[in-house]
């Protein structure tokens, strides 16, 4: 057990330093580096002399190290992360990359992870109605429906929410967790419910796909087990339907699902970013987005590591959480 | 019968057999039996593999619904000069944001028309609120006409031509999804659009298919450490976010650059996340395939690995090659409509259906004209058809395998 986590782990210590690399690639891509926009601001913006711009250009250089050699800086830039937090400087926010990385993280993890309980709670339990009901009038229904989530652009349904919301409920304050008088006010239950008045539509938009196909499957998989030998056997032994199903069917049909979290872990980030983008929620996506249209590359570079980051991560929990399950994994 | 089985060419003798079998069954009941010759040719028709597939996949309905959804959107992307009666390009500022038009076949005084026909849409504006309000004009209604003349174009670049689907006489519009920021018909837009984002998808699909193609053969044909770094580079791949890194690598391509590489460059691009899929399942099929008889004689009889793969391997695993690109298509066409939304995708002047939503991000443009959202429709249909089309491919892929 021990050693398969190990493997692991060191699998996706690599993944990572490999998604590190081409996120410094895609820093390093745009011609000019930091400085050189730095010094370019300052001329055109500032009205700063080009010499002594040119210097401050210069200061940046030496302090973001941005003299050295490319493997240097990569070398620089990782370590900076890990030990200093140090990510870079963002040019549009006049800050450091980490406090913005800082304020948002919690946030976007918060409603991915929030998306994902609800999407496979309710994925699994819909492939348990349905698989029982094969080519019943619910199974089409859910087949189609679910070919419906999966098929039109999140960004679309975003947009179709606002929308609503905006013509048809005036909602004020769409684009942030809380009403007004919520932002500063300490937990309570109001706030709670006030915040979920403004992030089902981000629920919504990346949960239902991930529903969908996590339905999709559990009822696949629920279907080969209901097939199986052991369960003509427990329905000989004149054991009821419902406890067929839920005790020795079900648990047997859990497994392919836990793997595919891992799967379904960036769709459902990626539609947290297309809703985010959309809605301008205070998360991760808009934040990328907006550095992307700015050439604020640090925030790009950095934001991309971190969702590679994520879905190494995750892939490594649904792994260790299926050797958990399956002595088969573990022992192989 | 023993005659109809006697006269089957020895080879592929259980297919022959079966054949051969049913048709002899149903001339024995006959009084004089038919030449020998006659029953040999018949018996030795066997359905080919594509026989199959076809007869396979025409028994789901879902499949046969996405192949003619399919097929619908290219006709309109190809002939879209022809199905819109006003020139692609043309921009009449005076036309903007106009609502869609709708068909009557019944006038403001309650008669049936046989012929469906429009009413043209006058403006009034509040001037308090300074609101726009869009009324029918119900004192003259233009009668919808099919295969009119109409302005000039090119049909598919080449023929020059005159000829629309539809068009109303002089003096009335007919705008079906309404016009956008420019005046521009939007029903003609999307159907052109379809051109770039169906040629994009699929060129994009083509090029992944190809790489993950090569290295799927090269990773199950050759095996050993080659084998283990390909698989490894696939999981690096795979543990890329998707979406994100489209988006950066998209957001660094130079806005000065010209029409043609962006296409070229987009496409690329999301080529390079997408292969994984196919490589791993043609190296599976490969591994499988590399174990069987007939790759061991064409070894034996001294076949150059060149040969085995292209004669023997490839050909066998393109049935799973074409239902991949046929599920790669719909993840392309959504990721790129995406990012031409956000505007960092495909730039003007070439158009694609996420690029012409693209005034919906702003909230006055959504709320006051609703109906820039209507390219989303032609996103959905092709998204689902290649959905369905790739599902009915999939289970008509093995016609050997039992239902």
């Amino acid at each position: 057990m021990l050693n398969y986590i190990v493997r692991r782990l060191i699998i996706a210590v690599f993944l990572l330093l490999g998604v590190g690399i081409v996120s410094f690639i895609v820093i390093q891509l745009p011609p000019g580096d930091f400085a050189s926009n730095y010094k370019a601001y300052l001329v055109n913006q500032a009205g700063m002399p080009e010499e002594e711009a040119e210097r401050a250009a210069q200061l940046v250089r030496q302090r973001y190290d941005l003299d050295k050699p490319v493997a240097v800086q990569f070398v620089l830039w990782i370590k900076g992360m890990l030990t200093e937090g140090k990510f870079g400087y963002s040019f549009s926010y006049r800050r450091d990359v980490g406090e913005l990385i800082a304020e948002r993280l919690p946030k976007t993890l918060f409603l991915a992870f929030l998306c994902h309980a609800i999407s496979t709670l309710t994925g699994i339990g819909l492939g348990i109605f349905v698989a029982p009901r094969k080519y019943g009038f619910w199974d089409n229904v859910s087949a189609v429906v679910a070919f419906l989530f999966t098929s039109v652009p999140r960004f679309s349904i975003a947009l179709v929410i606002l929308y609503v919301l905006v013509f048809t409920f005036h909602q004020p304050s769409i684009v942030s967790f809380f009403s007004p008088q919520y932002v500063i006010a300490p937990w309570s239950w109001g706030r709670v419910v006030d915040m979920f008045k403004h992030i089902w539509p981000v629920l919504i938009i990346a949960g239902l796909g991930g529903m969908a196909r996590n339905m999709r499957v559990m009822r696949g998989n629920l279907l080969d087990v209901l097939g199986a030998q052991f369960i003509t056997a427990v329905r000989a032994k004149g054991l009821k339907e419902s406890s067929v199903l839920l005790r020795h069917a079900v648990p047997n049909a859990l497994h392919p699902i836990v793997a595919y979290q891992g799967t379904v872990l960036p769709y459902m980030i990626q539609g947290e970013m297309e809703a985010a983008i959309v809605l301008n929620l205070p998360t991760m996506g808009p934040l990328f987005y907006s550095s992307l249209v700015n050439q604020d590359i640090y925030i790009a570079g950095c934001f991309l590591l971190l969702y590679g980051a994520l879905i190494v991560v995750g892939n490594l929990v649904a792994d260790v959480s299926l050797a958990i399950l399956d002595p088969r994994i573990r022992y192989s | 019968m023993g005659d109809g089985i006697a006269s089957t060419p020895p080879v592929d003798q259980t297919a022959a057999d079966l054949t051969g079998l049913r048709r002899t069954d149903r001339s024995a009941g006959e009084p004089d039996l038919a030449p020998v010759e006659q029953l040999g040719a018949q018996a030795a028709h066997n359905e080919s593999y594509f026989e199959l597939v076809w007869r396979r996949f025409r028994r789901s309905k879902a499949s046969i619904a996405g192949g003619l959804m399919v097929l619908m959107l290219i006709i309109l992307a190809a002939f879209a000069d022809f199905v819109t009666p006003y020139p692609l390009d043309k921009i009449n500022l005076n036309a903007a944001f106009i609502p869609p038009q709708r068909v009557h076949f019944f006038d403001a005084q309650g008669r049936f028309h046989w012929r469906p026909f429009v009413y043209n849409l006058t403006n009034t504006m509040n001037m308090k609120t300074f609101e726009v309000y869009w009324t029918e004009d119900q004192s003259t209604l233009y009668e919808i006409g099919f295969f009119v003349r109409g302005p000039e174009y090119r049909l598919l670049g080449i023929i020059p031509c005159n000829v629309h689907l539809f068009g109303v006489s002089d003096g009335g519009t007919i705008y079906l999804l309404g016009t956008d920021k420019m005046g521009r018909d939007l029903w003609g837009k999307a159907c052109e659009a379809g051109r770039i984002s169906l040629s994009m998808s699929l060129f994009g699909a083509i090029i992944s298919i190809a790489v993950g193609s090569v290295m799927g053969v090269v990773s199950g044909y050759y095996g050993g450490w080659v084998d283990t770094v390909l698989q490894r580079f696939v999981e690096f791949v795979n543990a890329f976010p998707q979406l994100p890194l489209w988006m950066a690598l998209a957001a660094l391509i130079p806005k000065t650059m010209d029409s043609f590489s962006v296409f070229i460059l987009m496409s690329i691009i999301f080529a390079m996340l997408s292969w994984t899929t196919l490589a791993r399942e043609v190296r599976g099929k490969v591994l499988a395939l590399r174990q069987t008889d007939f790759i061991l004689a064409a070894k034996e009889m001294g076949a150059s690995d060149a040969r085995i793969i292209f004669v023997h391997l490839y050909p066998n695993t393109l049935s799973h090659v074409i239902v991949i690109l046929t599920l790669t298509i719909p993840t392309v066409i959504l990721a790129e409509s995406f990012l031409s939304f956000l505007g960092i995708g495909i730039q003007e002047p070439l158009i694609s259906w996420g690029l012409l939503m693209r005034n919906a991000q702003d909230i006055h443009v959504l709320g006051n004209a609703l109906w820039i959202f209507a390219p989303v429709g032609f996103i959905v249909v092709a998204v689902l058809g290649f959905n369905f089309l790739g599902d009915g491919l999939r289970d008509a892929a093995d016609p050997y395998a039992s239902m």
